[in-house]
């Protein structure tokens, strides 16, 4: 969620000079890749933690059952 | 909750909507254009775009008034995204505000409406021809580019869906507390406390989320609007939830008065967030009239990823509020085994 | 919801606090004090703005002090005869009802304090009734909301540092329409734009008075 926002560094339309008003956006120079990516990196981590722990609770679960 | 299904299906929504919702570009479109006011006579005028391409593509350009086309008499590409465009502008057009419009093949038709205000008006003229060629543009999906908005629309797919899997949570927790009050079942009340945990933590993600895209399109961090007040409120509400649950320490007598308090809090919640902010202006996006950010949240281009996004993220809410809760459960089980 | 039943509690309400005339004249020693420090602190206030704030956190913080009480003279033996007699649904709408008077006559005490000592001068331009309506509707709002909030914490045992905790966010966008309300009426606005707040507040006691009848008779029960 920090992340998508760094993706916003670009809204600075204050100037109303002759300049390009649009500074460089991440899409723009190829950095969203690695936005896209890490992103990614760390919502399968955290989806394959909270597998882990499932499988963990689900045995736990299944030894107290057959107390 | 049992399967693992679900559970598979909210990763993969998930990884869909970050790397569809970063990626997919945004339409071309004009953001900004040096004047804003035309008089009859000679104007050159520098028009801005964003993800266009000036230069790789030619532009024609004209000005639109009540469908009457006047061409421009030069159109010079400086940058990919920079035009210097020539009028002269005559006199006795109709209406008193003017589209800007750019036809190029590469990015097929760009219209910015409104952005001249036109004097000089008259009964109206003859009008021009100023297109020739057809749009090449070829786009499976692309995302709409709004004024003051423009790349930070993806966030949408982030804050929106935390609220909603908020409202979710905090519903399983009012379900849980009907379920206290009328069988006074302590397994229950422990998920209803742990929805409303998952349920925080998620409005507090919300909260960021917004806070950080307030930052970025309205320049400030906070602002007094019923839709925030509203949602500052409710995380209030359910942290004295939890500070209740915290000082009564009778279990039997905690879990009513949690219950009681909980159903109080969210109907209140659904006043605050949903009601109040519909009643009174307001600056947030699909409340209160605005009329630049009005329904965009179902705008079809958004919608294949949006609610995919809003599905995903429930799905992991409720994935989390589970696994907690079945933790929790065993971890009650067992320290009542070891008391035996 | 028996109509008897509930005057009869009223009239009962009643009855004790006269009894212990001390609650009342607690109550109106604390809006007093409250307004004489704010007093020793800005002497006048002429501004709108602020006089309209100032004088809403003083009603809120008197509001959480006297409806704190209203629920905890029921403990022990007293509440189980009152369980018997009773339909708590009747008991916690007469509760209100005697809260939204008490309300109304601390925030009449509050205004006329807090005229006396920060300044009347922002009244000159004010719709005088619109702005009464106002702090009637407001100081009922509070009453209404935090009626059951009372009972819930007077149950926890925890008192009135629990109440203010609990109450408080209930409280605030209610209190923020009343701010908004009193503040257009203080402008001498129209009662149209002023309007859509009061309803607010209107539509945020309903909700908060149906709640309590509803939820009430579980506390009720032990």
């Amino acid at each position: 969620m920090f992340i998508s926002a760094s993706l916003f560094s670009a809204a600075t339309f204050a100037q109303q000079g002759q300049e390009s008003w649009l500074v460089e956006t991440m899409y723009k120079s190829g950095k969203i890749n690695t936005v896209v990516a890490v992103v990614a990196v760390l919502i399968t981590g955290l989806a394959a933690w909270m597998f882990m722990m499932d499988r963990k609770v689900s045995r736990l679960e299944k030894d107290m059952n057959k107390r | 909750m049992k399967g693992l299904w679900w559970k598979v299906l909210a990763t993969l929504l998930l990884l869909y909507v970050v790397i569809v919702g970063l990626r997919t570009p945004l339409r071309p479109a004009i953001v900004q254009t040096s004047v804003s006011r035309i008089a009859p006579g000679p104007v050159e005028v520098d028009v801005w775009g964003y993800g266009t391409h000036f230069i790789k593509s030619g532009a024609q350009v004209w000005i639109e008034n009540d469908s009457q086309r006047v061409c421009a008499t030069s159109v010079a590409a400086i940058a990919d995204d920079h035009l210097r465009v020539q009028f002269t502008v005559p006199s006795g057009l109709r209406s008193e505000m003017s589209d800007l419009a750019v036809f190029s093949e590469r990015d097929g038709l760009l219209e910015r409406f409104g952005a001249f205000f036109t004097e000089g008006r008259g009964a109206g003229i003859a009008t021009q021809n100023c297109v020739t060629g057809k749009s090449l543009r070829l786009a499976i999906l692309e995302f709409p580019n709004r004024d003051i908005l423009n790349e930070s629309i993806r966030n949408l797919f982030f804050h929106v869906p935390m609220w909603f899997t908020m409202v979710v949570l905090l519903s399983i927790g009012v379900w849980k507390s009907v379920v206290v009050l009328r069988k006074n079942d302590p397994d229950a009340d422990r998920s209803a406390a742990v929805a409303v945990q998952v349920g925080l933590a998620f409005a507090t993600l919300g909260l960021i989320t917004g806070s950080l895209w307030a930052r970025v399109t309205w320049e400030t961090w906070w602002t007094s609007d019923p839709k925030l007040n509203g949602s500052a409120a409710t995380m209030l509400i359910y942290l004295a939830y939890l500070v209740l649950r915290g000082s009564v320490p009778e279990p039997a007598k905690r879990a009513r008065l949690a219950a009681i308090y909980s159903v109080f809090a969210f109907s209140f919640m659904l006043l605050f967030l949903f009601v109040l902010p519909r009643l009174n202006d307001s600056l947030h996006p699909g409340n209160g009239g605005n009329p630049a950010f009005s329904k965009y949240d179902i705008d079809k281009r958004l919608a294949p990823v949006f609610y995919p996004a809003c599905l995903g993220w429930i799905l992991l809410g409720v994935w989390m509020y589970d696994l907690r809760n079945r933790l929790l459960r065993l971890q009650h089980r067992l320290s009542d085994a070891n008391d035996q | 919801m028996d109509r008897n039943e509930i005057a009869s509690l009223l009239q009962l309400e009643w009855r004790l606090d006269r009894r212990q005339k001390h609650a009342w004249g607690s109550m109106a020693l604390y809006v007093v004090s409250t307004v004489y420090t704010c007093y020793l602190g800005v002497k006048q206030l002429n501004t709108v703005a602020t006089w309209n704030a100032l004088f809403w956190i003083i009603v809120l913080f008197a509001a959480f002090n006297a409806l704190g009480r209203s629920f905890q003279r029921e403990e022990g033996g007293r509440q189980i005869y009152l369980h018997t007699l009773a339909h708590p649904r009747n008991v916690v709408l007469a509760r209100t009802l005697y809260n939204a008077g008490t309300m109304v006559a601390l925030g009449v005490v509050s205004l006329a304090a807090y005229t006396l000592f920060i300044g009347d001068r922002v009244l000159a331009e004010a719709d005088i009734g619109l702005f009464f309506c106002s702090v009637l509707l407001g100081s009922i709002g509070f009453a209404c909301a935090l009626t059951l909030i009372a009972a819930i914490a007077a149950r926890a045992g925890s008192g009135l540092g629990l109440m203010a905790i609990l109450g408080f966010p209930i409280v605030l966008p209610m209190l923020l329409a009343t701010l908004r309300a009193s503040k257009l009426a203080l402008d001498g606005v129209a009662w149209s734009v002023a309007g859509n707040y009061l309803l607010a507040v209107l539509a945020i006691d309903v909700l908060a008075v149906a709640l309590s009848a509803i939820l009430f008779p579980y506390l009720w029960r032990d």
